[in-house]
């Protein structure tokens, strides 16, 4: 299976060789490496986690009720119904709860307990992780890496590398715009000189490569497309600067803030722009201008219209007890709910904390969205992610159950799951339970005609009552008997006493 | 032979002293004259209502022979002999090995460094004038203690020495010394340097290796060149000149690390959380090599996280009598306890060197709260003797290991106990007026 998957990103690879240039190639080559990774930590111990009966929001467009999804170490390795599962597995009965993908946080600090290097600094039993992971968070960038919340491990935990080029793009800076576009031309030459030596060399050997100094690196990166430009601007001018310039050197950039990006949403989705968005963010308009201005709880929708890519972040990248909490990043799907009151579809919501920043990243292949193959890294709610009243209950990371909401000391005392939940009932058989209830009215119904057994004819109701007081009994049946015989049973009549 | 079953009247254990002192002297006279010696060496026994080993047995009537500062027989009831002089204590008296702090820098000055120096060594800052600070723990019942370099990083590695106050300046530094290195400290933690300077150590010693390889090789080369040359006399002269391999001088920092390799010394870890303990064991990497923790506890330590993890790993570790918060509330843990529960070593040192007195009353309170007493008496005696390298001397009182004991005023867990007196090296350091 790993090897047939192997031989086909091979030939993905090879594939994209013919069809694009540079950067799908070295995606491709990414992929391969993650794979034997994958396959060093099976030798140590194979995990399996089955979860069952939960309704499956996939994130690809399919919502399966009551599924199963299988995971095998660190990736999904089945989804749907009537799963084959290993011995070993450890099952988890989630029906009547949902499953999405693990949210990413696009930006964060402090989730990983440390500063510095993810590799070195990762505290996987800090509160802060345990926070996140409650929050639904499964992976999130600190400083330029993308770490997964692998609590209570320190391997695996580095998912990949982001790669934004950080430009600044502003007309409260004409020296540096200039700059910038001096930059991209250069990059672009350079890039053009390329392409023609590639060509040229083959007839003619002696031909020297164009010289790389001189051409700034970032800008060359976003034009290979290696790195996505990213910018972070707000007001309309420069959100259409940054439209038009991305249009003029042929990239996509990615913007942070998009306050006024609702204005000028055609121009960004025609640049094919990744808006990076508030939900809640509140600035009135400048009212010496005449033309609309400021933030609206409509952007996100408006963007997305227009074909925008939206993802949503809350105010704090970092978790606060304090000042800003429920605008911090414990909060993100209530910042994305009201991107979705402002008119947002609410799947693009969930895709604007999962799928967009999957992709952002470059890691959309693994991440994102609940699909066989994709890392496991799931998120159990007792109701829809977009409710404020919803809270995680189980989070699966890396193929690991790393969270269970009644085990931890933060949340467990707020909504504890119902009783029955954690303790199902004796399981009965359905046919022996309602034997009892329709023969229980007609015996007691009459007792005076088969009077000789009466007492052990007796005994069934308590019984079925779960242990109620016996005594009351004998001098019911007589009265009884009228107000329960339409059929309700004796089960509910239990629930009266 | 006699067996003296005395009322421990104040009146009759006065005089059972004197008895004894005045034997010991007859001992001392009779010494002199070799030919009358009825006891050859320098003999006493020591007779305990109570009495606990440090090895996990408490005895009740127990009899204590000494001979050079050395035990020669621990038991219950056992017969004495004629003319040995004899120490009867109390009957609320117990008696205890002395302790070992393997973990302390009481009396030491100097600050250390805090980068990777593996090559410093506690020994150098000893020097006999510094004794009469060291030896001021004995009176609080060590005797035996292991004191770490000072600084952060990897400082170097301590040494163990018998606190001793030593009966005459002609006593050497050398026989107070019982290790020059027992551990390389290390301070691990979830910072990009403790684990760095780790791997940095052990690339030292990996260099050094590649590097005397090369150098060997280059020697074996040269000697096979010789031996081909056909005149004989040449061939005398050059290999005399080549003279024997001499394998090169080892960096002073990787020496450490190829003595851990060789399990000369062991790594002792100092890290605060679980994350660390993960770090430390990433950094280790495939090294096999002897190692033990630190944790010093803090209020919220979450220690628990990985305690499975430590006590199947075999190592030690060695943490503070304290009792700790879990985190994020008010609810007391006992972690010392659970860390042995889980199945760990534990090793208990003093709060602070500056509450070495405390020690005892410490314990006491973690006996209070569900350790156990004998865990908690080897945690202070046998286990750190045995992380220190020293079991076979120090640690318990048994057979041939050296006469260190502590004479307590009352169970040692209880806290109005109070130490009576102390012997090193069967030698009364301490509250000699007392007995």
């Amino acid at each position: 299976m790993q090897k047939l998957q192997k031989q086909i990103l091979g030939f993905g690879a090879l594939w994209s060789l013919f069809l694009f240039s540079f950067p799908v190639q070295t995606m491709a080559a990414v992929v391969l490496d993650d794979d034997d990774k994958a396959e060093e930590s099976e030798e140590e111990k194979e995990t399996w986690v089955y979860l069952e009966g939960g309704d499956v929001y996939t994130g690809t467009g399919a919502f399966l009720r009551g599924a199963g999804i299988l995971c095998h170490d660190e990736k999904i390795e089945a989804i749907g119904y009537d799963i084959v599962v290993p011995e070993e597995a450890e099952v988890l009965n989630i029906k009547g709860y949902s499953v999405y993908p693990g949210l990413i946080a696009l930006s964060s600090r402090g989730l990983f307990g440390g500063s510095g290097s993810l590799e070195y600094s990762v505290d996987p039993f800090s509160d802060n992780m345990l926070l996140a992971v409650a929050s639904g968070i499964t992976v999130a960038v600190q400083g330029d890496e993308v770490g997964r919340l692998n609590r209570g491990r320190i391997d695996g935990i580095v998912v990949g590398k982001q790669s934004f080029s950080t430009m600044s793009y502003s007309l409260s800076n004409p020296g540096g715009r200039k700059s910038l576009r001096i930059k991209f031309d250069g990059a672009e030459a350079y890039l053009r000189e390329l392409r023609t030596w590639e060509n040229e060399v083959k007839s003619n050997k002696d031909l020297k490569e164009p010289k790389k100094s001189g051409v700034d690196s970032n800008t060359l990166k976003v034009l290979q497309g290696t790195a996505r430009a990213m910018f972070r601007a707000d007001s309309q001018q420069d959100l259409l600067a940054i439209a038009q310039l991305a249009q003029r050197y042929g990239f996509r950039p990615v913007i942070q803030g998009c306050r006024e990006g609702w204005i000028v949403a055609a121009e960004l989705g025609r640049a094919g722009a990744t808006a990076i968005v508030q939900a809640r963010e509140r600035r009135n308009k400048s009212e010496n201008l005449v033309r609309p201005g400021g933030a609206s709880i409509e952007n996100a929708a408006i963007l997305h219209r227009h074909g925008v890519q939206v993802a949503v972040v809350p105010a704090s990248t970092g978790i606060s007890m304090g000042g800003i909490v429920g605008r911090d990043i414990m909060h993100m799907p209530v910042e994305a709910a009201f991107a979705v009151r402002g008119g947002l579809p609410e799947d693009v919501a969930i895709a604007s904390m999962t799928q967009v920043p999957a992709r952002l990243l470059g890691l959309e292949h693994r991440l994102g969205t609940i699909e066989v193959g994709k890392d496991a890294d799931l998120i159990i709610t007792d109701g829809d992610l977009l409710h404020y009243k919803t809270f995680v209950q189980w989070s699966v990371v890396g193929g690991r159950m790393v969270y269970d909401k009644e085990a931890e000391l933060y949340l467990a005392h707020i909504r504890p799951r119902p009783v029955e939940e954690i303790a199902p009932e004796e399981p009965v058989v359905p046919g022996e339970r309602d034997e009892e209830i329709i023969e229980t009215p007609e015996e007691e119904a009459d007792p005076p005609e088969e009077t000789p057994e009466d007492p052990p004819a007796e005994e069934p109701p308590p019984a079925d009552g779960g242990g109620d007081p016996p005594p009351p009994a004998p001098e019911d049946p007589p009265v009884d008997p009228p107000k329960e015989g339409s059929g309700k049973g004796d089960g509910s009549s239990a629930i009266h006493r | 032979m006699l067996s003296l079953t005395l009322s421990l009247t104040p009146r009759t254990r006065s005089y059972c002293e004197w008895v004894g002192r005045l034997m010991m002297l007859t001992m001392l006279l009779m010494a002199a004259a070799p030919t009358m010696a009825a006891h050859p060496g320098d003999l006493l026994a020591i007779r305990a209502r109570h009495l606990m080993t440090g090895s996990g047995e408490t005895l009740e009537h127990a009899v204590l022979l000494l001979e050079d500062g050395k035990i020669v027989i621990v038991g219950e009831d056992l017969p004495i002999e004629r003319g040995i002089p004899v120490l009867e204590l109390d009957e609320d008296q117990w008696v205890v090995p002395g302790l070992v702090n393997c973990y302390t820098r009481y009396g030491m000055r100097a600050s250390g460094y805090s980068d990777l120096r593996p090559n410093m060594k506690a020994v150098d800052e000893l020097s006999l004038s510094r004794w009469s600070s060291i030896s001021g723990m004995v009176r609080f019942g060590v005797t035996t203690a292991g004191i770490y370099p000072a600084g952060r990083g990897i400082p170097g590695q301590a040494t163990v020495v018998c606190t001793s106050p030593g009966g005459s300046t002609s006593e050497l530094l050398s026989e107070l010394v019982m290790r020059e290195t027992a551990y390389l400290k290390a301070i691990v933690g979830n910072t990009s340097t403790g684990k760095r300077y780790l791997r940095d150590g052990f690339n030292e010693a990996d260099k050094w290796l590649e590097k005397e390889a090369k150098n060997r090789e280059k020697y074996d080369k040269d000697k096979e060149k010789i031996e081909k040359e056909k005149d004989k006399d040449k061939k005398k002269e050059k290999l005399a000149e080549l003279g024997e391999y001499k394998p090169l001088p080892p960096s002073a920092k990787g020496q450490a690390f190829l003595d851990l390799r060789a399990n000369k010394i062991s790594l002792l870890a100092s890290i605060n959380k679980s994350a660390d303990y993960l770090h430390f064991l990433d950094a280790l990497g495939e090294e096999e090599v002897d190692w033990d923790l630190r944790l010093p506890l803090s209020s919220e330590c979450d220690i628990y996280h990985v305690k499975d993890k430590i006590a199947e790993s075999g190592a030690r570790i060695i943490v503070e009598p304290m009792i700790t918060l879990q985190r994020a509330t008010l609810r007391q843990r006992n972690l010392p306890a659970e860390l042995q529960r889980a199945g760990a070593k534990l090793v208990l040192v003093p709060r602070r060197d500056s509450a070495m007195d405390d020690w005892f009353r410490d314990v006491g309170v973690m006996v209070g709260a569900g350790l156990d007493r004998d865990v908690a008496l080897r945690a202070m005696t046998l286990e750190p003797a045995d992380l220190l390298g020293v079991a076979d001397q120090v640690g318990s009182l048994e057979a041939g290991k050296e006469a260190n004991l502590i004479v307590l005023s009352g169970d040692p867990f209880e806290a109005n106990t109070k130490i009576v007196a102390v012997m090193a090296r069967g030698r009364i350091a301490y509250g000699e007026d007392e007995l």
